[in-house]
């Protein structure tokens, strides 16, 4: 049976990993970017991104792009199986209701 | 870990709003300018050719496919801007170019055809507009490539059985159509 996840539970890391999720394996979203979608300051961002990259759920890419510095964010395969199973978990508890 | 029923459904709505979002804001952010952007220029061009003397209404379209054809590479290389990918196909700057090179090729069949008169170099344009937004639906959401085609049918419809009233259709059901779904898209997808 699917576990909930005390890491992913966190109403910021949980909507991280949604926005995550949803972009293709292939694809990552520039910090600013997500920051923006978010609706969260860049402190709170990166707090919440260091857990997620400590946990093993998220990769964080660092490039120069145009000479500037940029990060770059995606879900790794771990973090996707773990929310899968996070939202799994909070659809059988409902079911219970 | 134990939570409540209440708390498991506010935490899959914010779930499924979140996706929602960020799929509005990735995946379909430059569809529906597409659509705006070409329903209009389809718009003011169908009704020169309508309403404008036949020399006139041809530098009229020449003026608005090269100024689409500018705007889109813009709107190609700004969209999925906070968004980068290993898949080449997917970049901004190669839909940008895409565009650009799809304009040029429009441009060298009108000339290798030329003369054409006003309808033949209508369609010339809807059928290159029509392949790119097909094509841009085969890479950005499938869902369009089915409203492209729609429009492609339309239009040789209209160009071989409604040929009287094709300018007519082009400008209000085909220009006017492209604005309804792009603003639908917007506001909806």
């Amino acid at each position: 049976m699917a576990e909930l996840n005390e890491t992913i539970h966190q109403t910021v890391r949980l909507r991280i990993m949604a926005a995550l999720v949803t972009l293709a394996p292939d694809e990552e979203v520039e910090f600013t970017y997500l920051r923006d979608l978010l609706e969260v300051t860049d402190g709170n961002l990166g707090a919440h991104l260091r857990k997620l990259e400590e946990a093993g759920y998220i990769r964080i890419n660092k490039a120069f792009v145009e000479r500037k510095p940029r990060s770059y964010v995606s879900a790794t395969a771990d973090g996707r199986k773990v929310f899968a199973e996070h939202v799994a978990a909070l659809e059988s508890i409902l079911k219970r209701k | 870990m134990n939570i409540s029923p209440t708390e498991a459904e506010e935490a899959l709505t914010a779930i499924q709003a979140m996706m929602q979002k960020t799929r509005r804001a990735i995946s379909s952010s430059g569809a529906y300018k597409f659509l705006i952007l070409w329903g209009t220029i389809w718009m003011i061009g169908f009704l020169g050719s309508q309403f404008l003397p036949k020399e006139i209404a041809n530098y009229v379209w020449i003026g608005l496919d090269i100024l689409g054809g500018i705007l889109s590479a813009v709107i190609g290389v700004r969209m999925k801007r906070g968004v980068r990918t290993s898949a080449p196909t997917a970049s901004g700057k190669r839909i940008g170019i895409f565009w650009l090179l799809l304009f040029f090729y429009c441009f060298a069949a009108v000339c290798v055809a030329w003369p054409v008169d006003g309808k033949q170099f209508a369609m010339f344009i809807i059928l290159f507009v029509t392949v790119g937004w097909i094509a841009m639906g085969l890479l950005l959401s499938f869902a369009s490539v089915w409203w492209g085609l729609a429009l492609l049918g339309l239009s040789l419809f209209s160009y071989f059985l409604l040929n009287d009233y094709f300018y007519f259709i082009m400008a209000f059901v085909g220009g006017g159509g492209m604005i309804a779904l792009g603003i639908y898209v917007r506001n909806r997808w």
